[in-house]
Parts: structure tokens; C-alpha cells; sequence
């Protein structure tokens, strides 16, 4: 639903009815006056004058069911005096002899004429009411197609095009983007419909005053159209110009209908306002708990090693000469070993900031699974003095469309976190997923596997979440913003992470990749 | 004695540094700014042996730097960055600077990739190094041959051109654009699929596992670099 014919739209009188209709209902009323002569004819001298009277009488009454109000007034007439010609004596004359056949034929006609307005009003009251329900479900038709419209302004034109029809004349739209400007500046809003400068000024007034201007409303009557705002609860969201052909015909039922139309625009236009409003809030406090958490992560995660650092090194620093070289070895040490804990936090704090803010590019490039593995195993080596990661992958893994350092910062975190967490070996285990169940497209999958303690059912979901660790480990630090990171790294590729429970033990972190087709390797063969 | 000029803004950090590079026995003149370290490069004679560049700079960019240090000579550039740094790091790379290290890193890292940098210096102009070996595998250049713990290994033309590339930079770090550009042509430089399926080719021939290669090192985001 987004386009009505015009004559759809038509108020009553403005609808004309077509000659083959009139032709028809002249015709009829042409049939039952001579239905009636005739009748009046046949009865000639069995009944009296009073009787043949009364069948013109229903003769007229019938045909201005059909005929529209002067013709049935000027056809009651045509039957009285076809009674006077044809039967009053003297007959073949107009003239009346007896005084009481005067009285019969004016009480006649005045009965005829009196049955005729009533049939008219009835039929005008009959009418409206229907034009009345017929428009009440159109503006039910736009309210529905408002309602479901997300961007009521596209809604305009079937709008523009109903004012129109009621108008006569092309009919203009002006629409607020967002709250009322300051100044009257055409980029602040939407037009629809050309106009005039006069007429922009127009609207603008009209929009805010909230007040309609022109024929009928009581101010600025001389105005060739009606400037209505586009109103809602306690304020105006644009304003209409409705052009009208005939100004001084203007009425009042029309324009409480454009006005009715007018108003059900800016209720609209009020909601998708309100609901933009909605939506930037929710974003901001969304926002705000990234942040929250974020800033929580930093105040927790980065006291304790602060914690160490200061202590070591203001050992070294006032205690220094009577420690031994291996004290100071192992203060340094630790040093070291802090610093690079914060260095790793810092990036992940970072990384999650950077991808939680919209519009976010990733540096995506074809990379391949065997080296992304290998720079793990690389980064996990000096943390793993025990040899517990072993790295296995399925030969001729496609090549991956990705951001070589996020994946990187992505499997370090997930090695890492089960080097920390679980005792015995881990895997890291990169493989190929046929296109079936899961997705419609082949996907890479690399996999971290412990044999840890493993995540409680109900630990699954919210250990992905910001700040979140589980129980099991309650003096183990510095996974805070880890999984989180990875998470959404995931996510920023077209991926996902998924943690999976092991049959006999431990945990699995799952990255799902799309695999996306590498261009044709044109030549270059050697 | 080897002179080096330290440019970077952090006054504690380029303490540390100074005090750490002449501890090894450089000789090192500090800059805190762009402006300063052009100066400095510009009127210190001799001339510095090495630049430690850091991106950071309060006043521009290090570009300009190593755009006027490379239309006189091939001094060599170490570039310091944070890691957000990502793109300007891999820019300088590929205008000339010679290798690049992440802030925070170690004073033993730097040392390291120092000396692989001064090692390098001046083969612009000296016949570039033709012979490589390292966990079992010799590579020599002039005699076009390869080989692994004594056998030898087949390596098609192109594999053969990828490996010399990374070998006449061993230690050093080889951007993705300068390995396309150097094996396979300037109108390849976007074709890092090219790089990644012989780099997979090298690998299965020159490591033990390819998973987790010893020799041919990746530098995530940035190149390839050859065990020194």
C-alpha cells in the first residue's frame, strides 16, 4: 500500500457522476411518468381524479431515488401538470374550471415536492455516511502503512498525493529530520513537492506556530492554500501545503480531513522520532557498561602486577646492594615478567575498545591457517618452558581473508588462558568444516583444547563477557578483557568463538571462519 | 666506534636507551623531536652509523626523516611503534627502514636487531651476502644452491627467488610488499596470496614442521623474516 488513485481520494461533490448513469435514470423516470399516464389512462372514469393523482404522486417520489434533486423537482412538477393537461377538465388545456381540482393540484405538487426533499436529504445523509466510513478506512490504510513504515517519511508521497485530491493541486510536504532547528535552514528538513519562497516561509511559520493558516481557519484567509502542521503530542514535526484550485469553495470538511492526514504524518513522525532517541540511549548505555567493565578490568587486572613491579623494584632500589645476585636476578625477573603480563593486557583492553566502536576496519589480507598456528606456537614458546603446546593442522587449508595480528592476538589469548588454567598438554588444532548443518559455506576452524578443570555449564555464556572469570580459578589473574577480545575479534571477521565442553575432560574454544574463495592465481606458476 | 642517534620523544625512555646502548660501547647522540634529529643528522660529522627512529614524535611524522636519510645514503633505520602504529610501521619498512621493533620490547631485542641492522649496513654498496646457513640449511646464492643437513633440496625458480630475496636480508624483516615487488614484479604487490602458497612450499621443503617453522619466520601483519 503506498499509492492511491486520486479519485480514491475525492471528497463527496467533488465526485461526478458519470453521464451513462444520468442517461439511465432519465430514461427510468421517463418510463414510470408514462407508466403512470398510462395507468391514469386506464383508469379514466373508474376512479376518480384524487386516485390518478396519487399515481403521479408515486410516479415522482420513485424516480427521485434516481434523479438528483432539481430534476426530481422540476419532474414532480412535469407529472402535476401532465394530471392538469391530461385529465382535469377542461382537458387538452392547462386551465382549471372547478376551484377544489386547483386545490387538488396544488396539494399535489406540494406533497411531490415535500416527499422529494425528504428522499434527497436521506440520500445526501446516506452519502456522506458512507464517504464518511470510506474515508475513515483509508486514513485506517495510511495509519497502517505509518505504523509499519520504519521511516514515516517515506510515507510522504501517497501522503502529498491524498492532499492533492483533496486540493486540487499539486500539494507540498515539509518534514523535520530531527527536533526544530534554530533557524529556519532548508537542510533541516525533508521537502516533498516543490515550493515557492513565499510558500517555504509559509510553512515554516506554520510549523512553528503549530497553527493552520488560510481559507477558513481564521488567518491569513487570503492565502490560495491551507498551511497545516504536521502535529503530534505537544509539538509540530513539518508542515503541509495543500494548493487549492477553488479557494473560495474551501470548506471545513475538507480540511479537517488534510489536517486528519496531516496529523496522522506527524504522529509518525513523532514516533520514529522517539525510537531513534531509544536507540541512541540504548547504544550510549551500552557504551557505558564497555566502558564500565573496561575500566573495571584495568582497575583489577593492573593493580596486582603494578603491585609486583613496585614492590621488585623498589626492593632493587633501597635494598639493592644487600640482596644477592640471584635475589636481584629473580626481583628482575619478575619485572619482566609483569611488564609483559600488562603489556598483553594493554593491547587487549585496546583491541576491544578499537572493535567496539562502530565502523571499526579491520587490515584484512589472505593469510594462511599454517602460519597464524605457527606464530602462536612461535608467542607461546617462551611461556610454555615445559613444551605442553603441540600444533596440529589438516593439510591444504585454504587461505583465510583476515587481520593477521587480531587472529594472532586472538589464538594467543586462547593458549595462553590454557596454558594458565589447565595442567598436561594443550592443542592447537587448525581444520577444515564442510559446508552442512552448521553453515552454508566451508569454515576453517582452529581450536584450543586443555584437559583442565573445564567451564560449568552455567560459566559458558558469561565467560566470554567483559571482566568475567571463572570460579574455579579465583586466584588465577589477568584473563579479564581476554576472552572478551577474542570474541569479538571473531565477530569483526564474520566468525565466531564457541566454547565446547571435552568428551573426557577440559575445555575447547572454538574459532568458526567463513572461508571466502581466494582470487584465480592468474600465471605465475613456477 | 659505532655512533647511533636515538630519536625519541619519551625523556625516561630515551635515558634508559642511551645509557643502555653505551654500555655496549656505541656512542649515542639523543634527539626529542623530529626537527632536533634532523639537525643533528644533518650537521654531526661524522654521520651517524644508525638511526632509532620512534613514530611517536610530538612534531611529524618519521617518513620525512627517512625520506631525507635515504636520498643520501643507506644508513640503517630502526623504527620504534607502538602497536597501533600498524600502518606507519609497515610504510617505513617499505620506503627503506630496515627493521622495526613494538613498544614495550627488551634491551636485549633491540641489541639483537641492531646488530643484524649494522651487519647489513653498507650492502648497497658492498656485494651483497651470497651465502647463508643456519639450522642445516645452506643456501648459496652464486652457486644457485640449496641444501638441508647435506642433502640437496629442488627448489622451482620462483621458490628459489623468494628464499635468495629473504637471505640477502637474513635477520631483518621483509615486508609482504617488498618480497612481491622483488620475486614477482611492482604489479604484483597486492597478490599476497602469491606469497603465501610458495612461503607454504618453502616451508615443506626447508622445515622439519611446516606448522611451526624454526627458519622462515612470520611477522604477522608485516613480512617474513629468515632466521639470523
Amino acid at each position: 500500500m503506498s499509492r492511491f488513485p486520486h479519485s480514491l481520494w475525492a471528497p463527496p461533490g467533488h465526485r461526478a457522476a458519470s453521464w451513462r448513469r444520468r442517461l439511465a435514470g432519465g430514461a427510468a423516470a421517463f418510463a414510470l411518468w408514462a407508466l403512470a399516464f398510462g395507468g391514469a389512462v386506464a383508469l379514466d372514469h373508474h376512479v376518480d381524479l384524487a386516485n390518478q393523482a396519487m399515481l403521479f404522486v408515486t410516479a415522482s417520489v420513485l424516480a427521485s431515488i434516481w434523479l438528483g434533486a432539481p430534476v426530481s423537482f422540476a419532474f414532480a412538477l412535469m407529472c402535476m401538470l401532465s394530471l392538469n393537461w391530461g385529465f382535469v377538465p377542461p382537458r387538452g388545456s392547462f386551465t382549471v374550471d372547478l376551484e377544489r381540482h386547483a386545490v387538488l393540484l396544488g396539494a399535489m405538487l406540494l406533497v411531490s415536492w415535500l416527499i422529494v426533499g425528504l428522499v434527497w436529504r436521506l440520500r445526501a445523509q446516506a452519502a456522506a455516511a458512507r464517504d464518511a466510513a470510506c474515508w475513515a478506512a483509508r486514513l485506517q490504510v495510511v495509519g497502517e502503512a505509518l505504523r509499519d513504515s520504519a521511516d514515516p517519511s517515506a510515507q510522504a508521497q501517497p501522503i502529498a498525493e491524498a492532499l492533492a485530491a483533496l486540493g486540487g493541486r499539486p500539494a507540498a510536504l515539509m518534514l523535520l529530520h530531527d527536533e526544530l532547528p534554530p533557524a529556519d535552514l532548508a537542510e533541516m528538513a525533508l521537502w516533498h513537492g516543490e515550493v515557492s519562497d513565499d510558500e517555504r516561509a509559509g510553512l515554516w511559520l506554520c510549523l512553528r506556530q503549530s497553527q493552520p493558516f488560510g481559507p477558513g481557519t481564521g488567518r491569513h484567509g487570503e492565502q490560495p492554500a491551507w498551511y497545516l502542521p504536521l502535529r503530534s503530542r505537544g509539538a509540530s514535526h513539518g508542515a503541509a501545503l495543500v494548493r487549492l484550485a477553488n479557494p473560495e469553495s474551501a470548506n471545513d470538511a475538507d480540511r479537517a480531513r488534510a489536517q486528519a492526514l496531516c496529523d496522522l504524518l506527524g504522529l509518525s513522525l513523532q514516533r520514529a522520532a522517539l525510537a531513534r532517541q531509544t536507540e541512541a540511549a540504548r547504544e550510549l548505555a551500552q557504551t557505558q557498561g564497555v566502558r564500565n567493565a573496561l575500566l573495571a578490568s584495568i582497575s583489577h587486572d593492573y593493580r596486582t602486577p603494578l603491585a609486583v613491579i613496585l614492590g621488585a623494584a623498589s626492593s632493587l632500589q633501597t635494598q639493592g646492594e644487600r640482596l644477592s645476585v640471584v635475589q636481584r636476578e629473580r626481583l628482575a625477573q619478575q619485572i619482566v615478567d609483569e611488564v609483559e603480563q600488562l603489556s598483553r593486557m594493554t593491547d587487549n583492553t585496546l583491541q576491544l575498545a578499537r572493535l567496539d566502536a562502530p565502523g571499526v576496519a579491520l587490515r584484512l589480507d589472505w593469510e594462511s591457517a599454517e602460519e597464524i598456528v605457527g606464530t602462536a606456537l612461535a608467542h607461546a614458546r617462551r611461556r610454555d618452558p615445559q613444551r605442553r603446546l603441540h600444533g596440529r593442522l589438516e593439510p591444504n587449508l585454504p587461505l583465510l581473508r583476515c587481520d593477521a595480528l587480531l587472529l594472532s592476538q586472538l589464538l594467543d589469548n586462547l593458549v595462553d588462558n590454557a596454558l594458565k588454567y589447565s595442567e598436561g598438554p594443550v592443542e592447537l588444532v587448525a581444520r577444515l568444516q564442510a559446508p552442512g548443518e552448521a553453515s552454508g559455506w566451508p569454515q576453517v576452524v582452529m581450536s584450543v583444547r586443555d584437559r583442565g578443570v573445564g567451564i560449568a555449564p552455567a560459566e559458558r555464556r558469561r565467560v566470554f563477557e567483559v571482566f568475567q572469570r571463572g570460579d574455579a580459578a579465583p586466584t588465577t589473574r589477568g584473563a579479564g578483557v581476554g576472552l572478551a577480545v577474542c570474541r569479538a575479534i571473531a565477530r569483526a571477521h564474520g566468525g565466531e568463538l564457541k566454547l565446547r565442553a571435552r568428551a573426557h575432560g577440559g575445555s575447547s574454544f572454538e574459532l568458526w571462519l567463513p572461508v571466502v574463495p581466494v582470487p584465480a592465481h592468474e600465471g605465475s606458476r613456477a | 666506534m659505532i655512533r647511533v642517534l636515538l630519536v625519541e620523544d619519551d625523556r625516561d625512555l630515551r635515558g634508559t636507551l642511551r645509557d643502555a646502548l653505551a654500555l655496549e660501547g656505541y656512542e649515542v647522540s639523543t634527539a626529542a623531536s623530529l626537527s632536533e634529529g634532523l639537525a643533528l643528522w644533518t650537521h654531526a660529522r661524522p654521520a651517524p652509523d644508525l638511526v632509532l627512529l620512534d613514530l611517536g614524535l610530538p612534531d611529524g611524522d618519521g617518513e620525512t626523516l627517512l625520506a631525507t636519510l635515504r636520498r643520501r645514503d643507506a644508513t640503517p633505520v630502526l623504527v620504534i611503534s607502538a602497536r597501533q602504529a600498524d600502518g606507519q610501521k609497515i610504510r617505513l619498512l617499505d620506503a627503506g627502514a630496515d627493521d622495526y621493533l613494538v613498544k614495550p620490547f627488551s634491551i636485549a631485542e633491540l641489541l639483537a636487531r641492531l646488530r643484524v641492522a649494522l651487519r647489513h649496513r653498507g650492502t648497497a654498496t658492498l656485494p651483497a651476502q651470497t651465502r647463508y646457513e643456519a639450522g642445516g640449511l645452506v643456501v648459496d646464492l652464486a652457486a644457485h644452491r640449496v641444501s638441508l643437513g647435506g642433502d640437496t633440496v629442488h627448489l622451482t625458480p620462483t621458490e628459489f627467488k623468494l628464499l635468495a630475496r629473504l637471505v640477502r636480508s637474513a635477520g631483518q624483516v621483509v615486508t609482504h610488499r617488498q618480497l612481491l615487488s622483488d620475486v614477482w614484479g611492482d604489479e604484483f604487490t597486492e597478490h599476497t596470496h602469491y606469497l603465501r602458497l610458495y612461503m607454504g612450499q618453502l616451508r615443506a621443503k626447508l622445515e622439519a614442521d611446516p606448522a611451526d617453522p624454526q627458519l622462515l619466520l612470520t611477522e604477522p601483519g608485516v613480512g617474513y623474516r629468515l632466521l639470523d
